[in-house]
């Protein structure tokens, strides 16, 4: 039981103020006092739209000053909009956006530089870097995630396997647990950002560098993933599975093991409560690694950026922080918070361990080019059109020229 | 070709059984969105799948009354008017056209059938941009308006290319007889033409709605507003970055689809009697 | 003299009756060309799109695109497509409309039944699509293999060449209620008295189809396969969210090229220029395409 906290009782205040604004919305208008504030966000998650409508409304509540509005608009659809929004000078106050993705529209010059506005002393270095070009500030964390193992306890009880920790354990327990109807292993391959998110970890994890493909490290990487699909113990289908497609896989129990996030445990709670899983750290070559995601809130320069300021300044304050996180499925990138977060059985512990190994993309305004390189050699190696070495060096003179 | 004789009684069951198969064969993906909208997303993905689903779930249908701020209704609504809105100006300002470009050898014609052409070519992808500076210039952003005039571009020249045929099938001598009758350009053609190439304007227009109806693009990149955006644009509220929710998608899918078809198996009949009452015989 | 001024009257009114149309399209889709043409002629990327100088580069972009191996692939897929497409909706729809002109009893409504694909949004579609082609949990392999045409599941959407079939098909798909219906509003128009009297005549009806129908019906047949062409060469919706352009960039066309390029990459002017070779592409095809309905129109 919980008691009434202020939360609750804003929300009620919030739905009455609503009501008036409705019934009264001539006043409204006519006020000169208070000023619009629009935010545009790509969650299509129903519980993350009400989460952030929340926030909002409690708001909304809280003075009178800005009314905050948000629209959503699709993550497929939001490059786009963003991009001719900015051409037409046609754009909201503020945008929650992906964090690799910052780089690139800072580049265009639509945010507002917030350096010294916020205080994220004690966030992680990686999420303060990617909102930061040349020194500057651009935004601020909303939360951040990253990537671990899930796997399927029955499986692997029944293959009598233990949660591997290596690359060479790892092959092993996926070959186990490997059947007719059930691939060991599945991460989401597809090729565009969402996949070299996924194809990261692996690459990191043999101490390569990001933009250092032709590496020997990078080379064992694309091997790797090349032995996880010659063995059979990955599907080459891969490279069509969003993460969301992988997360439904698993547990429809043709996946025994599956790399993904910790926003599908509310998801795999309430679609297959019955499903005995858990969750480990991404089996290592030489280092732990994992891959940093999660969105940043960034100003746009020249639009209402006081009211922006003003309701970025409220919800990143630790009470709504934390009821964000917690409905998200999402880790505070504030440190203080996030070891404070779950609960000590909470399997999102794991997650909050595996932060400690995982590293941001970028920032580069080009990241978008990088992130195509990478995502089309594993691809070429995962559908058999090229050897790791090949689809290493293409991607390397690719990268090459990028970065000059 | 067997057309305007009755079949014998043989020949009629054997092709009923044929056009049945080929019914069958045509619309399986149809009738696997609906059986897919009936399973819980973990039969979805059931390998080997089942034909039939073995719980049923209707739970992603009842889902699709409210979900967030899209409301399935409004958003039908939203379409409607768009879809009216874009098929009326593309009507109006088709047939003319077409009627001239048929029947009117004037200087530029050619030019304006390439023209015609040509703007149908580039992919919406391109447009967009230039499209919404001018439907900001016109005040449109964010309304119906930007959409319905984005929406007529895609049905004006399809209905004039196919309408141009229609106005030239029919015979001169019908129109020098309404001359006769007293009729002048205007009166004959809105008299005598269009009454006879109305099989040709009822599905010019139809296309030119579907077309409308079907688009994505302009509705999602001129209206930002949820509650004034089409009912395609429902279906990001399944599809984003984490993935596809596929029972909700096929639901959506289904509900949407439903209204529609009952609108189109009730034009069809119209459009049958339009094309059997054969006007160009006379 | 007389004559000539009526001839002229004639002519005048035609282009009256034709104008506001051409105004509109000029107004909403000819400057959008028009500034999309000088798009590609600049240097527009992420760093300059809002702020910055804009500079005229020339060619500069066509020229790269053609050392672009990804381009040439895509340009490829494109005409392979479309083609591809074409043959068989056209075929399917021709025969399926020629059928259900027949005046058996459950003809019509059939035949209405089968315009529905048409109106479903076409990233439905694609979804369900790709759906149906998934390797292991597609049904369309279950069939295959309950039929035993296939022991081992077929990766369709990670083959390259599966990948086009499963394009094609579902394109298809959605094209044969087009092709069906102007076919089907085409027949409607042919004298039923041309079939009567040539049955007198002792014409068979092979001979018919060939010497009545297919003449009669020249020039919607025409308008058919232009109006295909062009739709089904800048085909996008379908692909992206079918393929998105792979497995390994092997699907793309060009117009989800070119979105990549513009909205995924931020390569604005690059991306332009790809559309604008595909519109270059489809003015030749049409082109060709009012050449012949003039001469046809002379005869």
């Amino acid at each position: 039981m919980k008691t009434i906290s202020r939360r609750d009782f804003l929300r009620g205040a919030a739905a009455s103020t609503a009501a008036f604004v409705m019934g009264g919305s001539m006043t409204a208008l006519a006020d000169d006092s208070t000023q619009e504030v629009s935010i545009w966000y790509y969650w299509e998650t129903e519980s993350h739209q009400v989460a952030l409508d929340q926030v909002i409304s409690d708001f909304n509540a809280s003075q009178s000053d800005y009314v905050v509005t948000a629209e959503y608009v699709p993550y497929a659809d939001f490059t786009k909009q963003l991009s001719i929004g900015a051409v037409a000078s046609e754009l909201p106050d503020m945008v929650i956006i992906d964090s690799p993705d910052h780089a690139s529209y800072a580049e265009m010059g639509i945010f507002a530089d917030l350096t010294e506005k916020f205080d994220l002393s004690n966030y992680y270095q990686g999420t303060i870097d990617s909102c930061t070009i040349d020194g500057i500030l651009y935004g601020v964390p909303f939360g951040v995630n990253c990537l671990s193992l899930f796997y399927n306890v029955d499986m692997m009880e029944a293959a009598g396997c233990e949660v591997p920790t290596t690359w060479d354990e790892l092959l092993e327990v996926v070959q186990a647990l490997t059947t007719d109807s059930v691939n060991g292993l599945a991460f989401s391959s597809v090729q565009n950002e969402e996949g070299t998110f996924n194809f990261l970890p692996w690459l990191w994890s043999t101490g390569a560098d990001t933009y250092d493909i032709n590496s020997e490290g990078g080379i064992k990487a694309l091997t790797y993933v090349q032995q996880l699909i010659e063995t059979g113990v990955m599907s080459t289908e891969c490279i069509n599975w969003t993460q969301g497609d992988v997360m439904n896989q698993f547990i429809s129990g043709n996946v025994a093991m599956m790399i993904n996030g910790p926003w599908q445990i509310p998801t795999m709670q309430s679609e297959a409560p019955d499903l005995n899983w858990d969750v480990a750290l991404i089996p290592m070559d030489s280092e732990y690694a994992s891959c940093l995601g999660g969105e940043n809130y960034a100003v746009i320069s020249g639009g209402n950026e006081d009211g922006a300021l003003a309701f970025l300044t409220y919800a990143t304050a630790d009470e709504q922080v934390k009821y964000l996180m917690d409905e998200f499925g999402y880790i505070s990138a504030d440190q203080t918070i996030a070891e404070n977060q779950f609960d000590e059985d909470s399997k999102y512990n794991l997650f909050v361990e595996e932060l400690e190994y995982a590293k941001a993309r970028g920032p580069l305004a080009d990241w978008p080019s990088v992130s195509d390189a990478i995502s089309l050699a594993f691809n070429e190696v995962i559908t058999g059109t090229a050897t790791p070495e090949e689809a290493a060096a293409e991607a390397q003179a690719t990268i090459d020229g990028i970065i000059g | 070709m067997g057309e305007g004789k009755p079949l014998s009684k043989k020949k009629n069951i054997l092709f009923c059984v044929i056009s049945i198969v080929l019914l069958v064969i045509l619309l399986f993906p149809l009738f696997w969105i609906l059986v897919t909208s009936l399973k819980t997303e973990q039969e979805i993905f059931q390998n080997p799948p089942t034909l039939f689903p073995h719980i049923l779930n209707l739970a992603s249908y009842a889902a699709q009354i409210e979900t967030g701020d899209f409301n399935m209704f409004r958003s039908f609504a939203n379409s409607l008017v768009i879809s009216t809105g874009a098929t009326l100006i593309a009507v109006v300002l088709a047939v003319p056209a077409s009627y001239a470009i048929a029947k009117y050898h004037f200087k530029g014609r050619n030019a304006m059938l390439l023209g015609f052409l040509v703007t149908q070519m580039l992919p919406v992808s391109v447009l967009l941009t230039p499209m919404f500076i001018m439907m900001k210039n016109l005040g449109l952003y964010n309304t119906w308006g930007a959409a319905i005039l984005a929406d007529a571009t895609i049905g004006i020249p399809f209905s004039v290319l196919i309408l141009k045929n229609y106005f030239s099938s029919i015979p001169k001598e019908l129109e020098e007889a309404a001359y006769i009758d007293g009729c002048n350009r205007f009166t004959a053609f809105l008299r005598i033409l269009i009454p006879i190439a109305k099989p040709g304007v009822v599905v010019c227009a139809i296309f030119s709605f579907l077309y409308a109806w079907g688009d994505l693009a302009y509705g999602m990149t001129f209206i930002i507003d949820q509650k004034k955006r089409p009912m395609t644009a429902g279906i990001f509220n399944f599809m984003g970055q984490y993935g596809t929710k596929w029972s909700y998608l096929t639901a959506f899918a289904v509900v949407s689809i439903i209204p529609v078809a009952l609108i189109f198996i009730f034009m069809q009949k119209y459009i049958v009697s339009g094309m059997t009452s054969g006007a160009v015989k006379g | 003299m007389k004559a000539i001024k009526k001839f002229f009257r004639y002519d005048n009114i035609g282009l009256l009756f034709a104008l506001p149309a051409f105004l509109y399209m000029l107004i909403f889709v000819g400057y959008p060309i028009a500034s999309n043409l000088v798009l590609s002629f600049q240097n527009v990327t992420v760093k300059n799109l809002v702020n910055g100088e804009k500079l005229f580069v020339g060619l500069q972009n066509y020229i790269e695109l053609l050392q672009d191996s990804v381009f040439k692939r895509s340009f490829i897929n494109t005409l392979v497509f479309t083609v591809a497409c074409l043959v068989f909706q056209f075929l399917i729809g021709f025969a399926l409309a020629v059928f259900f002109n027949k005046k058996f009893r459950i003809a019509k409504p059939v035949r209405g039944l089968l315009m529905m694909p048409w109106m479903i949004p076409i990233t439905v579609t694609a979804l369900i699509f790709k759906f149906i082609f998934a390797t292991d949990v597609g049904i369309l392999n279950y069939f295959l293999k309950s039929m035993s045409l296939i022991k081992e599941n077929i990766e369709w959407l990670t083959t390259p060449s599966t990948a086009m079939v499963a394009l094609v098909c579902a394109n298809v798909w959605i094209g044969i209620p087009f092709n069906m219906i102007l076919i089907s509003t085409g027949l409607t128009t042919i004298p039923q008295e041309l079939y009567e009297s040539a049955q007198v005549d002792g014409v068979t009806k092979v001979q018919s189809f060939w010497r009545i129908t297919i003449p009669m019906l020249r020039p919607t047949i025409e308008s058919v396969l232009i109006l295909g062409f062009i739709y089904t060469f800048k085909v996008y919706d379908l692909v992206y969210v079918m393929t998105g352009g792979g497995p390994v960039n092997t699907t793309h066309m060009l117009s989800t090229y070119s979105y990549k390029l513009s909205f995924e990459m931020f390569k604005y002017s690059k991306g332009s220029a790809v559309a604008n070779i595909l519109l270059v592409v489809l003015l030749i095809v049409g082109s060709f395409y009012l050449k012949i309905t003039m001469k046809g129109e002379e005869n």
